[in-house]
């Protein structure tokens, strides 16, 4: 492999610092019913759960990969690809969907060239269709990680993808 | 006992039963679908519906719940039919209903209730399944669209194999069965999954399309690859084993079975196989006629003292005792062994001096009685998978408790709680023999009236475990606590492998581990004792026949020696292949080469055959009738599945036919044969083919206890630069027959060197890079895998390989210094 090549896998596929899945895995090893917090404090620190990590946390914590996996497939929490940095979520619920939420979802496919859970390749964005978020008074609704926006319009997701462009990925 | 009324039948049954159980003991059929005897209650399917009068007729899954007295149960009420109905309804609804093509159909519970329920049409509508098909692995096809969601294979696959490869993935009606990832299977391919598939989701790839279900005839046998004794069920059609059936009720296990009893089948019709005999002419083997054959092989056989022989010891007994009795009285030689003459003497001088028996004093189904097993090598489950199946059922249900003492880590060390005591290479000896010694200083036993105490006492009074700890590689502690342990179980089990990849575990490592049972009297009870697993099918056979260098005859490495010398002048080898089973390639060619006149008579032209002067061929287990002695002694006969071929003839044809040509009488049937073991072995007596029909017996281990101080020997050095290489098994190879079935070969095809991470780092292996190792008697290339069960220092390679002999590095001692380069 010429160093150029080899350069370029690495951009693909992050090297994954095991020893930050191990400072978590220390924290519960001895504790009964450690897998879901396990889990949860892997993917907190990477942003997703990378498969070498599950791996590592399946040998470690002496449970079946595949049970990880079942895990991992059956909580929706649990993410198995890198997800972007700003991750926006669309309601699609029923109050908003009457407000128009269409509209709204297929004005940020427009911008951001990623349709429902997909991330951006730069990892910038991650963008999801969701159930009722439970603030129908604001619908149509979005969130962009724990910021709330209210009563979208087309005009607003252009504003806000105009602004988070901006923020630096870092 | 409970008393209780199903379908207004009075009935009783046990207290723990389930309403399933308790009707099917009743002779009352209530019909399941993710229910099985062997797996603990799961309750998903609702085929099982009942009703109870005590619970207001509402409808509970039998298969659950508990009897309880006095109740009153309806297993087929119009309510329930409909009910069950419904449920098969919903099955069918995204199944694809590809009958015509399942290799499933006419052995598919879904297919025959479905027809008992006569559900001839469907009130519901929806989309098939659409998943993916797994086409690619070469053991097991994964059809998930027929799948019905019983969970039993990713429970057998965790409860029994405690492999766990599958489980349920993804949520909903994505729901499915699956590997880490939506991976491919890459698993034991121990086939349990396979065998309780209730569908024909998990099929057996070999067979597809071999042939109907029904279309086959079944013929029970035993396993002929390792010492667990496993019962077999072989498909057979047109006069070929198509494939293994499972059977629940089958054996002491239940129907489970390795890798290599369920798929290493094919050996038996491979198109390989010898048909006619080959007799070297002009250098070359050419092919000839029995009377041809016959008169060379005679003519060689009245060399008295200079003919020798080797036999595998997966001959029948009837055929070993025949061999022997063709070579002390017809031929007049004490020159015969099996298994290069070491590996069985755990047994034939260990235990004899022990225990008094070349037997163990234990059995197979000690394990899930006891309350503690020790077990030297996690080899052990490689060595006898189903024996590891019994051992994972222990600790897993039964909580017994797991020690383990071995050179690296393994399966077992995953079972919950066990400990695992990894010392280095060679020195387990030293580990036994420290722990009798904290047994005595702790006055843990109670043995002084055993004949050799004193003399054990005084041999262990100058040993002390810190420096046993320092020479092992252990920790002191760890080891007083697993003396102590296994001082305070009430019932403790020794278990170690034997065979010819582990020459270490020897004479020495038996009484070292029969002085801890006897010290403690935990033998000659049960879930006591040690249990040594013993390599082949009929290992223990080969022991009980006799077929070992006795009375100065010369064992199997001392005959290959006069090989080369030429004191032997004539070789008879049965079965074996010495060529790569055999310590060091190089001296068993050139004592091979040396002899005069060398005899095989093999299945396959393997590479010792190809050295022969006659070739003869011979018949597989399925193509004839003996006995074979399982590890744990249990005598177990078993009849032809095909016919065999009319060129060929069985060993005991063979021998008879020697015996006979040398002026002597033989016994015309193998039954009549085993009349004459039955009468001379110890513990046979009144044992019969007839007798043994159903499921075999146990021949008695009768044992009177000696102590005996075993020579531990000292660890090898490690040297700067090299690594300490032991030999062994792997779990998808048997000997070196396996080579020819087809299914271990497609998981494990090569030989390999299993390395640690530290040392693959420090050489910079990486995983399935071709790594050079090299000895003081050769240079061999093998693949490396470079895995977290390996110690520092420490690498493994498992023998069997024809092509990747690990003989031209390897000379018999348990522990070979190694230099690896890329
Ligand atoms: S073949 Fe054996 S190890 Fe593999 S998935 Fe099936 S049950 Fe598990
Ligand atoms: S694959 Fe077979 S055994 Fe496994 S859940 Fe599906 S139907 Fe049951
Ligand atoms: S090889 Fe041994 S463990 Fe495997 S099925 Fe045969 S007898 Fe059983
Ligand atoms: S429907 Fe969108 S917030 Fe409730
Ligand atoms: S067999 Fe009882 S619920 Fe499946």
């Amino acid at each position: 492999m010429s160093d150029a090549v080899a350069q370029k896998a690495e951009e693909q596929e992050p090297v994954i610092d095991l020893s930050i899945a191990d400072t978590v895995i220390d924290k519960y090893i001895n504790i009964p019913g450690n897998l879901m917090p396990v889990l949860q404090g892997v993917q907190d620190e990477y942003g997703y759960i990378p498969r070498v990590v599950a791996d590592h946390i399946a040998e470690r914590l002496n449970v079946y990969p595949s049970q990880i996996y079942g895990v991992l497939t059956f909580y929706s929490q649990f993410h198995l690809k890198p997800r972007g940095k700003f991750i926006i979520r669309v309601c699609v619920g029923t109050a908003c969907h009457v407000q128009g939420a269409t509209r709204i979802v297929d004005t940020f496919f427009d911008k951001l060239h990623i349709g429902h859970a997909e991330t951006s390749p730069d990892l910038r964005y991650t963008f999801e269709k969701v159930a009722c978020l439970g603030a129908c008074g604001m619908a149509p609704l979005a969130m962009v990680n724990d910021s709330t926006y209210g009563a979208m319009t087309v005009q607003k997701v252009e504003e806000i993808v105009a602004d988070y462009n901006q923020r630096p990925l870092k | 006992m409970v008393n209780l009324t199903i379908d207004d039948k009075q009935v009783t049954a046990p207290r723990t039963a389930t309403i399933y159980e308790a009707a099917k003991q009743n002779g009352i059929k209530i019909p399941i679908l993710c229910h099985d005897k062997k797996l603990k209650p799961f309750g998903a399917c609702r085929m099982c519906l009942v009703e109870v009068e005590q619970m207001k007729g509402r409808q509970i899954p039998a298969c659950t719940t508990p009897v309880t007295e006095g109740m009153i149960i309806r297993t087929s009420t119009p309510d329930i039919v409909k009910a069950r109905k419904m449920v098969l309804e919903l099955l069918l609804l995204n199944h694809p209903l590809d009958c015509p093509v399942c290799d499933k159909s006419g052995d598919c519970d879904l297919q025959n209730l479905t027809y008992e329920y006569k559900v001839n049409s469907n009130r519901f509508k929806d989309e098939k399944f659409n998943h993916s098909i797994d086409y690619n692995n070469p053991l097991i096809e994964r059809d998930m669209n027929r799948c019905v969601l019983c969970g039993k294979c990713a429970r057998i696959c965790d409860e029994i194999v405690s492999y766990g490869a599958l489980t349920f993935i993804d949520r909903g009606i994505e729901t499915k069965i699956g590997c880490e990832f939506d991976d491919g299977l890459n698993c034991e391919f121990c086939g349990s999954c396979i065998s309780v598939c209730p569908v024909g989701s998990l099929l057996a790839r070999p067979f597809k399309h071999k042939a109907r279900f029904w279309a086959m005839t079944k013929h029970t046998s035993v396993c002929g690859y390792c010492g667990t004794g496993c019962n077999l069920t072989l498909g057979v059609k047109d006069n070929k084993v198509l494939t293994t059936i499972y059977d629940e009720d089958q054996g002491f296990h239940k129907g489970q079975l390795c890798v290599r009893g369920r798929f290493g089948y094919q050996f038996i019709n491979s198109a390989q196989r010898l048909t006619k005999p080959l007799v070297r002419k002009n250098g070359r083997l050419t092919e000839s006629t029995w009377e041809e054959a016959f008169e060379v092989v005679v003519g060689r056989l009245k060399g008295g003292s200079a003919v020798a022989a080797l036999a595998t010891a997966r001959l029948t007994n009837e055929e070993l005792s025949l061999f022997k009795k063709l070579l002390v009285e017809n031929v007049g030689t004490k020159n015969f062994d099996h298994a290069g003459g070491y590996a069985h003497t755990a047994l034939t001088e260990g235990f004899a001096r022990s225990f008094g028996a070349s037997a163990s004093p234990a059995n197979i189904l000690d394990i899930q009685k006891s309350d503690l097993l020790l077990v030297i090598k996690t080899d052990s489950y490689e060595t006898h998978p189903v024996v590891g199946f019994e051992i994972n059922m222990a600790v897993k249900n039964k909580g017994v408790k797991l020690a383990i003492v071995s050179d690296k880590r393994g399966k077992l060390s995953k079972l919950p709680d066990a400990t695992t005591l990894v010392h280095l290479p060679g020195t387990e000896i030293a580990v036994l023999n420290a722990i009798a010694k904290i047994l005595l200083d702790e006055k843990l036993v109670d043995a002084s009236a055993v004949a050799g105490f004193a003399e054990l006492e005084k041999a262990l009074a100058g040993f002390d475990v810190e420096s046993v700890a320092a020479l092992t590689g252990l920790r002191a502690a760890d080891i007083k606590q697993l003396a102590t342990d296994y001082a305070a179980a009430e019932k403790a089990l020794i278990i170690f492998p034997i065979g010819q990849a582990y020459p270490g575990h020897n004479a020495d490592l038996a009484s070292a581990t029969a002085n801890l049972a006897i010290l403690t009297g935990k033998y000659g009870k049960e879930g006591c004792g040690v249990l040594c697993l013993s390599e082949k099918n009929n290992s223990q056979g080969a022991v009980d026949m006799g077929f070992y260098a006795q009375d100065g005859g010369l064992n199997g490495l001392a005959i290959l020696d006069a090989c080369a010398d030429g004191s032997v002048k004539t070789l008879f080898v049965a079965g074996e292949n010495p060529l790569t089973s055999y310590p060091d390639r190089s001296k068993v060619k050139a004592a091979l080469e040396a002899v005069e006149f060398l005899i095989v008579s093999e299945l396959f032209l393997t590479e010792t055959a190809a050295m022969a002067d006659v070739v003869l061929p011979v018949c597989s287990f399925a193509e004839k009738d003996g006995t074979f002695t399982s590890t744990d002694r249990r005598v177990q006969y078993f009849k032809a599945a095909i016919r065999k071929n009319v060129q060929i003839k069985s060993d005991f044809e063979i021998f008879s036919e020697l015996i006979k040509r040398l002026g002597g009488q033989a016994p015309s049937s193998p039954s009549l044969q085993f009349s004459d073991i039955a009468a001379k072995t110890s513990g046979y007596a009144g044992l019969s083919h007839v007798s043994l029909r159903k499921d075999g017996a146990f021949a008695s281990v009768e044992i009177s206890p000696a102590l005996v101080v075993p020579q531990a020997v000292t660890a090898v050095c490690a040297e700067q630069g090299k690594l300490a290489l032991v030999t062994g098994s792997t779990l998808y190879h048997n000997g070196t027959l396996s080579q020819y079935g087809e299914g271990p070969m497609h998981v494990c095809p090569e030989g390999y060197i299993e390395v640690s991470r530290t040392d693959a780092a420090a050489y910079k292996i990486a995983e399935n890079d071709l790594v050079t190792v090299s000895s003081t008697t050769g240079t061999i290339q093998l693949k490396a895998k470079v895995t977290p069960r390996m110690p520092a220092g420490v690498v493994f390679s498992p023998y069997h390989f024809s092509e990747t002999p690990i003989n031209t590095i390897w000379s018999g001692a348990p522990v070979t210094l190694v230099t690896l380069a890329k």
